[in-house]
């Protein structure tokens, strides 16, 4: 994963995306135990538009002429795939605002915040995502200050309570 | 946990210490991890008809 990030680094320093992050699985992974993933999912800031939603087609052309080819709704880099998400509403943006900076083997990268991981389960609602909040209320270090004001900023308190009543 | 046999109960917490000992990883070692569990679970989806791709990444072991 050391070379996948290396490249998703080099893709930020030549503007495809202004700001990327780990989100996901794998970014739950950071904070608690191993969890089944196959895909890499990176949240990004597409570099003109200040993170609105529009065409992620400039980051598959940079990706297409340095090699990497699509597999299903992935691009498969450096025998990861990565399948990447527009930061499309004001959550998903301050939760790549707000990503914790980290080290992977010597290479710098991003990862979304574990209070932002439980944010973005809450408003995606999936049977998966309530699993993802137990795993991550039982074994993440949450800062449940922070957390609440997440929550009341993007009215997903209700659905806190509901789902940890 | 009421009503639960002591030896029962014993292998519940050996699990939740486990898990804990698998959260406290360094984050490398939780991808080498996710790795073994796909090629794991890689077979058995297959039956079911899903085709999914393990990762090809040079991480250390956990």
């Amino acid at each position: 994963m050391k070379r996948t990030l290396q490249v998703l680094n080099d893709l930020e320093r030549h503007h495809v995306f202004s700001r990327y992050a780990i989100g996901g699985a794998m970014a739950a992974t950071f904070y608690v135990e191993p969890l089944l993933t196959f895909d890499l999912d990176v949240f990004v800031a597409l570099a003109k538009d200040g993170g609105r939603l529009t065409s992620l087609a400039p980051i598959y052309d940079a990706l297409r002429a340095r090699g990497y080819s699509e597999e299903k709704e992935c691009v498969l880099i450096e025998g990861v795939p990565v399948q990447f998400l527009p930061a499309y509403n004001s959550l998903l943006q301050e939760a790549l605002t707000e990503a914790a900076e980290t080290q992977y083997e010597g290479v710098g990268t991003r990862v979304v915040r574990a209070e932002y991981l439980v944010a973005i389960c809450l408003q995606t609602g999936r049977a998966k995502d309530r699993e993802r909040v137990r795993i991550l209320r039982e074994q993440a270090d949450l800062d449940l200050p922070r957390l609440a004001e997440v929550l009341a900023r993007h009215n997903l308190e209700e659905r806190w309570k509901q789902w940890t009543a | 946990m009421d009503g639960i046999r002591p030896e029962i109960r014993q292998l519940f917490a050996a699990k939740e210490a486990r898990r804990r000992v698998l959260a406290a990883l360094p984050f490398p070692a939780k991808v080498a991890v996710v790795v073994k569990l796909q090629e794991m679970a890689a077979p058995l989806l297959k039956t079911r008809g899903r085709s999914v791709r393990t990762w090809q990444i040079e991480e250390i072991q956990p």
